[in-house]
């Protein structure tokens, strides 16, 4: 089993795909850096213009004063219950720029590289991982080397296992690697800071509604482990899918092009998402994960951090078990 | 060579990489769902008011001031934090030897509907009822959100959200008079903090809004409708705060003694 898997991931290296993935992100990443950069210059210059104060100077007499009004804020009696914790996260965090004099205009190589991923998560990083997966068993198929493999005397399962495990190596590469890459390329522009500011999450869903109470502050750090390891589990889901729509599929390009436009059509059919119930049980409108925990998402009935995930691991479920029956049972003619 | 030390890396990196996201996952699972352990049990209710413990018999040595609606009438951008709430309160002093009692209700962001939910739900009625004057500074969350859009979407939600806005409080001030018909209402008009990027159609609309909500309310005998525009116009350096919206110290003196002064003689007869 090692040396297969090992024989695997050593054929996916001298496949350069690899390598064509993580020349993609360094691409991207650089491109959005520059932009960000390009937008953070504007977005000062439209400050100073508009209120006539160099916003990058006086930023300290505006947060004092934001402090001292949510302050203010939170011993009024009128105060709805609710909001408390809200106000009470966002103190800490203007505490804290205040304390370690951190204009919270500024981008930082933390921010950036939560940012970058939070994005990336329900397009970008799945088509990533397509071009990984996608060819794994109809590459073989296509090129006949699949006969090769399975005349050896192992159980096709194993082969089969072999090359999923290979899949989930790659995925914890690329996560691994975004997560790197996008550490060290912003850091160019923005500065390597910014790992212990604090971000606040705990959002929760209840009765429909954005429900803030419980909300709090992490640091940066342990807020983009949970984004990228919301993202690998995402990598996973899609992997698996893929990987099974390229033992069904024999050709390379119809099972990328299976894939790819199913996840495209995912991102438009959200919109019809509130009428149509259906929707939600399938994975490309699941893909948001970590809109959960930003609390940016849309509040809808009966859609929360766990239901997702149960949809996602389902589909995950079901298209590793699908594959392997599939694969063992099926006759090999090529 | 260089093959096996690579998968050898690819090995170490997938597995340490394995365990951490792993735990990251558990973590983002746990701290969305999980139940927090701080209660929300003491939960207080709004109607007990600590600003106005003191419940003197009505209007005898003592002379109440309600300040409703929205960032404004709170006092947000004071550095001082003193806002209508402390100037007002200095400026009567000159006038009437009473008390001065004051309930600020103001709530950051609040919009015209806001008001009138929050004037519905009773809880204020008593101090309302109470209250000699009532001053209110509401609207500017209203039209705010339209000033981004370009100008002939602007024209038509601008007649959208002014329709509403007077609605709204018209209702307001049937509220108010319903539960108190003799005290002074007085309701602030808007101002341009954006006076230097905007362009004459803007300040048509902002007139037209404050000649709107003037009509309204000064169709009731004791209400009445005190501009801010004026005075702010050319004044935007001096007293606007440094989140470049809400009035500075200086700003929130500047209209406090405008309120002041207007009001002057029925406060000195009371």
């Amino acid at each position: 089993m090692y040396s297969l898997i090992k024989n695997e991931v050593i054929k996916m290296i001298s496949k350069k795909r690899l390598m064509f993935v993580l020349a993609i992100l360094v691409v991207l990443i650089s491109v959005f850096a520059y932009g960000q950069n390009q937008t953070l210059a504007r977005t000062k210059a439209q400050l100073s213009q508009r209120m006539g104060i160099t916003a990058t100077d006086d930023w300290r007499k505006l947060a004092g004063q934001q402090l001292i009004d949510l302050k203010n804020r939170l011993d009024s009696p009128y105060m709805d219950e609710k909001n408390k914790s809200s106000t009470r996260v966002r103190m800490e965090q203007l505490q804290y720029n205040v304390d370690n004099n951190i204009n919270p205009l500024e981008q930082s190589a933390a921010k950036f590289t939560t940012k970058f991923m939070e994005q990336a998560i329900f397009l970008f990083l799945p088509l990533l991982i397509i071009m990984l997966s996608a060819d794994m068993v109809s590459g073989e198929s296509s090129s006949g080397t699949i006969k090769l493999l399975l005349v050896r005397n192992v159980p096709r399962w194993k082969i089969l296992l072999s090359k999923y495990l290979t899949l989930v190596i790659l995925e914890v590469l690329v996560v691994f690697f975004a997560f790197v890459l996008s550490a060290i390329i912003s850091g160019a522009f923005f500065g390597y800071g910014g790992w212990l500011a604090p971000v606040a999450t705990g959002f929760k869903v209840l009765a429909g509604k954005l429900d803030s109470t419980s909300v709090l502050n992490v640091p940066q750090w342990r807020y983009s482990l949970m984004v990228y390891s919301l993202a690998f589990f995402v990598a996973v889901v899609v992997g698996s899918i893929s990987f099974m729509i390229s033992i069904l599929v024999k050709s390379t390009a119809a099972s990328i092009g299976i894939i790819m436009s199913t996840l495209v059509a995912g991102n438009f059919i959200s919109f019809f998402l509130t009428d149509w119930k259906i929707t939600r049980y399938m994975f490309m409108v699941n893909l948001r994960l970590t809109d959960y925990l930003s609390g940016s998402f849309q509040p809808i009935e009966g859609m929360n951090m766990l239901f997702s995930i149960t949809v996602l691991l389902g589909w995950a479920i079901a298209s590793i078990i699908i594959s392997f029956v599939y694969f063992t049972r099926q006759d090999i003619l090529v | 060579m260089l093959k096996k030390s690579m998968w050898y890396s690819i090995l170490t990196i997938a597995c340490v990489g394995f365990i951490v996201l792993a735990i990251g996952f558990y973590q983002a699972i746990i701290i969305t769902t999980a139940a927090n352990p701080q209660p929300s049990a003491k939960a207080e209710t709004p109607q007990t008011s600590p600003v106005s413990t003191k419940l003197s018999s009505q209007n005898a040595n003592s002379f109440k001031l309600l300040i409703l609606g929205d960032s404004i009438a709170k006092g947000t951008g004071d550095e001082k934090g003193k806002g209508f709430s402390g100037y007002l309160t200095e400026s009567f002093k000159n006038v009437t030897s009473k008390e001065i009692i004051v309930n600020n209700a103001g709530i950051d962001g609040l919009e015209s509907l806001g008001l009138l939910e929050q004037l519905q739900n009773k809880s204020l009625d008593k101090t309302i009822s109470e209250s000699d004057i009532i001053l209110v500074s509401i609207g500017g969350n209203d039209i705010r959100s339209i000033l981004s859009l370009n100008d002939l979407a602007k024209e038509d939600q601008f007649k959208v959200r002014m329709a509403s806005y007077l609605g709204n409080l018209k209702q307001t001030m049937k509220v108010l008079r319903t539960t108190n018909p003799n005290s002074i209402v007085i309701i602030l008009g808007l101002y341009n903090p954006y006076e230097k990027v905007s362009s004459a159609e803007d300040t048509k609309l902002l007139n037209t809004w404050n000649y709107n909500t003037q009509l309204l309310v000064e169709q009731d005998g004791k209400g009445i409708f005190i501009p801010t525009h004026d005075l702010l116009k050319f004044n935007l350096g001096r007293y606007i705060a440094k989140d470049g919206m809400h009035p500075n110290s200086a700003g929130y003196q500047a209209l406090s003694n405008r309120i002041s002064k207007s009001v002057e003689p029925i406060i000195s007869g009371l």
